[in-house]
């Protein structure tokens, strides 16, 4: 950040997501981030706005047979299965950790119908293991007896998408944010649903379906043969979506899908996220978070923006 | 602690056919760097190649990292591609080393193809850390993929050749030659190749009753033990579907903890 380009007074960073006060508007996309942990051997993980954890089941999960991922262009395919400690084992083993550090935890669950989802909210909230819940209904990589399809998710069904969503806000005080599959003819219908279940938001998107076959074998890829598509090649894609929940829903967004840097993460701001989270390029580059808060920072100080939340929606036509 | 650091290029040049030494000044890396671990390279600044490419080290020295490489991909082709002076991106040092373990008289390094890349910097590390000299059972496909064979030799081991074809050494596998020499009891192998050649050799271990150290690769996103994309599974229980991470509980592994069959 160069001296001649910032404002005499510090640009405001500050949210407020949907009830979850955050010190600037960025997290990290579930999964990518695992529990905080590791990353913290690189940089100060408080410093983000919120940590957002890998998907927590009630029991613990092993996940996929491998292999689980796959390197696309600009991107990667994954299928790791939800693996995860279990709900007990992060409240135990994960939880302290970030709580020890300050950490403002953003809980994302995923369970198997809407009770677990509720156990998992209540339990969250009771043992102070999060802040806010995310409640993942479009992870494509699961194959439970109620998704006996395969790639159908609840998040593809807008009438599940509200009924989830209520059993959910019922069980919890938390802000409840849900986080929702691009893999949907109308994202708005989707985003409704929730806003109408009573979330408080919405994260927008989870990955984009897709696939690799190995020519030579003639084998899929992936052990699971289908995955989820993340990273830079699906950005322009995530911020369509965005943009048009924007336009249907009241409550607010947090934008993610292939954010490298600040200018990518403005895209997302102007589309109309409230919060944006950062991917897939946190396993390229540890501190890319900390380089779009930064970023953004900067960004704000060059546009003489005195807050960042004056930018939502922001788009010039 | 890994860090990330911009490192120089030294010197990257072909040392057999696809194969490379890259050696790089990376002083913070180097100096926290033991044999078995392994770093993550950034090949360009584009976005494809998406993600960096897990190398284990080769030789490890003061101020510098060397790295025994061999183009598979486009990621690696990119690598080979590097020019001297070029500064390169490397995050490391990651996972956790070989453990020397005094208690044996006899290591044997068994290794095949590009699988010998760790094993110079361990056959350093068990001279200078056990005051042992290792033996070394070099395999390849034929006798020009063999590598580091000079190296080992300077370093005073006995080096045992074997390739597919039979152009240099016994015509045979590494495995193979490892259950001739019969080893006895108090030897302890480590090996690294092509998964069928370590399986081979941890059922030769098995045979002989022989401890075995296998050091694994997989494709990685992270390389931190995050992304949970490098898992392997294990027999510990298979039922519940048990795995471990290549990157963050490994790279090298007590073979006999590795579902070969599932791998």
């Amino acid at each position: 950040m160069t001296e001649d380009t910032r404002t005499s007074k510090q640009p405001t960073l500050q949210i407020n997501l949907g009830g979850l006060v955050m010190k600037n508007p960025v997290t990290v996309g579930s999964g990518t981030f695992a529990y905080g942990e590791e990353y913290h051997q690189y940089f100060d993980v408080s410093r983000l706005g919120a940590v957002t954890v890998k998907s927590l089941s009630l029991e613990p999960r092993p996940g996929n047979k491998p292999p689980r991922l796959v390197e696309t262009p600009a991107g990667m395919l994954n299928a790791i299965g939800l693996q995860n400690v279990g709900l007990d084992a992060y409240l135990r083993e994960k939880m302290p950790f970030l709580r020890a550090h300050g950490c403002t935890i953003i809980g994302n669950i995923y369970g198997h119908n809407p009770e677990e989802y509720a156990e998992l909210a209540r339990r969250l909230e009771a043992e102070g293991g999060a802040d806010a819940i995310e409640a993942n209904l479009s992870c494509p990589n699961v194959h439970d007896a109620k998704n006996a399809r395969g790639c159908q998710l609840v998040a593809q069904d807008p009438a599940l998408v509200r009924r989830y969503t209520e059993t959910i806000r019922n069980a919890t005080g938390l802000p409840l944010f849900v986080k929702l599959s691009p893999n949907v003819i109308d994202i708005a219908e989707s985003a409704l649903a929730a806003e109408a279940g009573g979330a408080n938001a919405v994260s927008l998107v989870n990955t984009l379906t897709g696939m690799g076959i190995d020519p030579e074998t003639r084998r899929p890829m992936l052990s699971n043969i289908v995955g989820g598509l993340s990273g830079p090649a699906i950005r322009p894609v995530a911020v369509k979506l965005v943009w048009d929940a924007a336009r249907a829903i009241q409550i607010p967004i947090i934008g993610m899908g292939g954010i490298c840097n600040a200018s990518d993460a403005m895209q997302f701001i102007l589309a109309g996220a409230t919060a944006v989270a950062v991917g897939s390029y946190t396993f390229r580059q540890p501190d890319a978070a900390i380089r779009v808060i930064d970023g953004l920072e900067d960004y704000c100080a060059r546009h003489h923006v005195e807050r960042i939340t004056q930018l939502v929606g922001g788009m010039q036509l | 602690m890994p860090r990330i650091e911009d490192c120089e290029v030294h010197l990257n040049q072909e040392v057999a056919e696809d194969h490379y030494r890259m050696v790089v000044h990376a002083p913070g890396i180097a100096g926290e760097a033991r044999a078995g671990q392994f770093c993550m390279i950034e090949v360009q600044e584009g976005l494809y190649p998406f993600l960096r490419r897990p190398m284990s080290f080769e030789r490890i020295y003061p101020d510098s990292l060397s790295i025994l490489y061999k183009v598979e991909g486009k990621g690696t082709r990119m690598m080979s591609r590097f020019s001297p002076g070029q500064t390169i991106s490397i995050q490391g040092p990651l996972g956790k080393p070989f453990p020397l373990d005094p208690h044996h008289d006899r290591h044997i390094l068994v290794a095949g193809g590009i699988g010998v890349a760790p094993f110079p910097a361990l056959a350093e590390a068990i001279i200078g850390t056990l005051g042992r000299t290792p033996e070394v059972i070099l395999a390849a496909r034929s006798e020009n993929h063999l590598l580091c064979e000079d190296e080992f030799h300077e370093m005073g081991c006995t080096v045992h050749l074997a390739t597919d074809d039979g152009s240099a050494g016994d015509k045979a596998f590494a495995s193979e030659v490892l259950r001739r020499l019969n080893p006895g009891p108090g030897a302890m192998v480590y090996c690294c190749g092509p998964m069928v050649m370590m399986k081979a050799t941890q059922r030769v271990c098995s045979d002989l009753g022989l401890p075995c150290l296998a050091s694994l690769e997989a494709e990685m996103a992270c390389g931190d033990g995050v992304c949970l994309g490098c898992v392997v599974p294990t027999v510990t229980d298979r039922e519940a579907g048990s795995s471990v991470r290549v990157c963050h509980d490994g790279p090298v592994f007590d073979a006999g903890l590795i579902d070969w069959d599932g791998v």
